[in-house]
């Protein structure tokens, strides 16, 4: 038996603290939402280094990646990681705000291996794009379709899947 | 007309598979046999091949009857579920839900509805989490009798059999959901904030049937499988994952217990009357084939056990909050919300983001069988073709949850 869960138990208030003193100016509004989890804010620049940091951090060490959500938010879009601490048995969300224009942030398939087909869903459906991602291919959808069906601009047309 | 004799392009998965090969021999990789550069070859796996359990692509590439790599290529039953949310009241997606995760669907509208109860900040009747535990183990039996079922009869004749005793008692479960919900796969069942229908007239005494029933049936397929030569062979040492696995591609449920984590939801993040129920997590040591098979056997006689107790507690009282009938339309307040929950197969959650009208803004699932497929390129290469067959079928996916 190697992998505890909890093996470090810690208070949501004792997590949340320690994150906003080791990445000070890193992780933003970082609150608490009960039970367990801690939501915070990163920039798209931070991302990579953030995430290996807090892979290796030896206190929370959020080792697994749980999911990746895109989010469309109107005037930008989000992606927002989903991340879980063995030994605390917390979870952490990160948001990371990518401007409209130009939505593109780091991958973090080398921090956790797990973002892989979760970062190729993202870019499917949202249409975010991870550089540096390996195998940046649509993964729900077909090869041929048009458009990221997420947005919430997308408009549904007959050209869009050329095979049906 | 159709030209039989065609040769259709390629796709993006094949393309990338002789892609690979070619690096690999450009780096003077593979097998040299008899002057031959390379002798892979690419071999598609599926959609429609039995052994995959629904419509689930793998692009293979053989060396022999040696797996070099492989690509799974899924999507073939992508129904939009969650550009659908953004058209569907909370109330009218549950049913939507209940499609997700067939086997299952009763786990999936439970991690469902608890999010937008999360969200909303709706507290649940007593007698409701109750039924709602009893409801959810039934079908994580169910769902396990599937699966050990459909694996069994992919590795040996014997298989064949127990497939069919494992569906005859799943038989039972489906009547009694049936008698509750109406419905027996598809139940739209779970309301926010309780059940549908409180328990028929003598549901808890036949419930109680089952239960002494079935123990001796799980004996049964035991002797069958347990002690033979060819099942053992084919399942043991093999299609290991390891504890450094589950941590990198977040391997949960039977898959990642049977690799010796006690990573379980209902006792590590503790939901609905969990806490006052007595059960074990039931583990094992090595992560092959033959543990996972266990470890769902296992699991089959602890959710016995929960269902035992949870009927022994039964509480009387209303199954809905407030009025009898649900509410229809809720509005839950801005803010985003997770809830993950024990699925028969792993951490199966839906994450909703509210802007504070009535229908989800944005809706994600968190599919345990996405996040396990996820490791088969890893976990199938270096095995022989036959192996790879067994390993998928021990991995227990379902398409449905996968391609949403």
């Amino acid at each position: 038996m190697g992998l505890q869960v909890g093996s470090n138990p810690m208070s949501m208030d004792a997590i949340a603290a320690l994150l906003v003193e080791r990445f000070a100016g890193e992780l933003d509004d970082v609150r608490i939402q009960e039970p367990d989890t801690v939501v915070a804010r990163c920039t798209p620049a931070k991302l990579k280094d953030v995430a290996a940091r807090l892979k290796a951090d030896a206190d929370a060490g959020y080792e697994t990646l749980n999911w990746i959500a895109g989010v469309d938010r109107g005037t930008s879009f989000e992606s927002v990681y989903h991340v879980y601490s063995w030994k605390t048995n917390t979870y952490l969300e990160l948001h990371v705000d990518l401007p409209r224009a130009k939505p593109e942030v780091d991958t973090v398939t080398g921090v956790w291996p797990a973002a892989d087909w979760h970062e190729r869903e993202s870019w499917d459906m949202v249409g975010i794009v991870y550089t540096g991602h390996p195998d940046l291919r649509r993964i729900l959808l077909k090869d041929d379709f048009v458009g990221h069906p997420l947005r919430k601009d997308y408009v549904d047309l007959a050209e869009n899947h050329p095979h049906v | 007309m159709y030209d039989q004799f065609e040769t259709p392009e390629p796709d993006e998965a094949v393309k990338l598979a002789l892609r690979r090969i070619e690096e690999s021999t450009a780096r003077g990789e593979g097998s040299d046999v008899d002057g031959l550069a390379f002798n892979e070859v690419v071999v598609n796996m599926g959609p429609q091949h039995p052994s995959t359990h629904g419509v689930l692509r793998l692009v293979v590439t053989l060396d022999g009857e040696l797996v070099k790599d492989v690509i799974p290529v899924i999507g073939y039953l992508h129904r939009c579920k969650e550009k659908l949310a953004e058209k569907r009241t909370y109330f009218q997606y549950i049913p939507i839900v209940d499609r997700t995760e067939y086997l299952a669907s009763i786990n999936c509208e439970w991690a469902y509805v608890m999010t937008v109860e999360k969200l909303a900040g709706m507290q649940v009747t007593r007698r409701a989490e109750f039924i709602r535990v009893i409801t959810g183990e039934l079908m994580r039996i169910a769902s396990h009798l599937v699966a050990v079922g459909t694996f069994t009869a992919d590795l040996s004749p014997l298989g064949t059999a127990m497939v069919f005793y494992m569906f005859r008692d799943r038989e039972i479960i489906l009547d009694l959901m049936e008698e509750l919900t109406g419905a027996r796969m598809m139940f739209n069942y779970y309301r926010f904030g309780g059940v549908r229908y409180d328990l028929p007239d003598g549901w808890v005494e036949k419930c109680r049937d089952f239960l002494k029933m079935f123990p001796k049936k799980i004996k049964e397929y035991e002797a069958l499988v347990d002690t033979n030569a060819v099942f053992l062979q084919r399942t043991q040492a093999k299609g290991v994952i390891t504890q450094q696995d589950v941590v990198d591609y977040g391997i949960t449920g039977p898959n990642a217990r049977a690799s010796g984590i006690d990573l379980d939801l209902r006792r590590t993040r503790p939901y609905s009357v969990y806490p006052e129920l007595d059960f074990e997590v039931i583990t094992a040591q090595h992560g092959d084939i033959f543990d996972r098979y266990r470890c769902r056997m296992d699991e089959m006689r602890e959710s016995l056990k929960i269902i035992e107790q949870c009927l022994d507690m039964l509480p009387k009282g209303p199954v809905q909050l407030g009025s009898l009938r649900a509410p229809y339309v809720i509005t839950p307040p801005p803010g985003s919300a997770y809830v993950g929950q024990e699925n028969p197969r792993g951490e199966y959650g839906t994450y909703i983001e509210s802007d504070g009208s009535r229908y989800p803004y944005r809706l994600k699932y968190r599919d345990p069988c996405f996040c396990n497929l996820q490791l088969f390129p890893k976990l199938l290469s270096g095995n022989k073709i036959a192996d790879a067959v067994a390993i998928s079928g021990s991995i227990d996916l379902v398409l449905g949850g996968i391609d949403r």
